[in-house]
């Protein structure tokens, strides 16, 4: 006996396609993910370095490395947390010398986070980083 | 005790051993501290981003590069940690690597009444009875004492 074979109910493209083969999230999409990414690393960041004084180990942590692996995606919301953070920057200056290779900060200023931070938020603003 | 850190990190860290005596900051460091500076943070990185006393081309993050920093500031090399008379002491600390080498982690600095006080990285500056105190899996151990004249 023959069966009857029925066509497909026609499906939209959000339906039909497999995530992965979905193309590129819209930029607005895409930039949030990114904060809320880099947020998640700057949280698991902080508990990893713990009480730890050396900045090569505290910079080489599993989370800091991935926000280095952002690259310039990362820029702009380094940029900003160092700007939340005030008169207490973290340690985000490594991460900015590996994405950019700038270094805008002047050798009598080195080891002060406060000074660091100013130098690298008025590099932010000139490279067009200003969130 | 209701420092930031925790118990596994710092173990020899108790009420009777150890006492907080300033908040937490992330504006310098131990070796800063123990080098009584409280503006900057000390670390001789390769990307020169720490404060180091010595010329940038010799920052390296050995033991003897640490005791080399604390020589320009007046110190020597010394035995140990008892409280002698107008000397002021620093007890750099260290991890046990492969092949005899020994990463540098900590520093702290011995007050005139014979405790020591440490700055424990971002968070607070404590005193403690005795250095071993903040021995542990974050700093290690005890790998030199310097001292040098206390003004």
């Amino acid at each position: 006996m023959e069966t009857e074979t029925q066509p497909a109910p026609a499906q939209t493209p959000s339906t039909a396609l497999h995530p992965a083969l979905a193309g590129p999230a819209s930029p607005a999409r895409a930039a949030s993910s990114n904060r809320q990414r880099f947020q998640a690393l700057v949280k698991q960041w902080q508990s990893e370095k713990g009480a730890s004084s050396s900045i090569t180990e505290m910079s080489m942590l599993p989370a800091y490395q991935k926000i280095i692996g952002m690259g310039e995606d990362a820029i702009p919301l380094i940029l900003a947390q160092l700007k939340s953070e005030g008169d207490e920057p973290e340690q985000w200056f490594w991460a900015l010398r590996s994405i950019t290779d700038a270094n805008p900060v002047k050798p009598e200023d080195r080891g002060d986070f406060q000074a660091m931070a100013r130098a690298w938020l008025i590099w932010g603003d000139k490279e067009g980083y200003a969130g | 005790m209701p420092g930031s850190w925790t118990a596994d990190e710092f173990p020899g860290l108790t009420d009777s051993s150890s006492q907080i005596t300033s908040p937490a900051t992330r504006r310098y460091n131990c070796i800063a501290w123990a080098a009584k500076d409280d503006r900057r943070w000390w670390w001789p990185d390769p990307f020169e981003i720490g404060y180091w006393p010595i010329p940038v081309n010799n920052r390296s993050v050995t033991l003897a590069g640490f005791v080399e920093a604390f020589i320009s500031l007046g110190y020597k090399l010394s035995t140990g940690g008892e409280l002698e008379p107008n000397t002021e002491k620093i007890a750099i600390y260290g991890i046990d690597c492969p092949g005899g080498q020994a990463t540098p982690t900590h520093a702290a600095r011995q007050l005139p009444s014979g405790d020591w006080t440490s700055k424990l990285g971002s968070f607070e500056d404590i005193t403690h009875t005795t250095p071993e105190a903040v021995n542990g899996p974050i700093y290690g151990h005890v790998m030199a004492f310097m001292s040098r004249p206390r003004n």
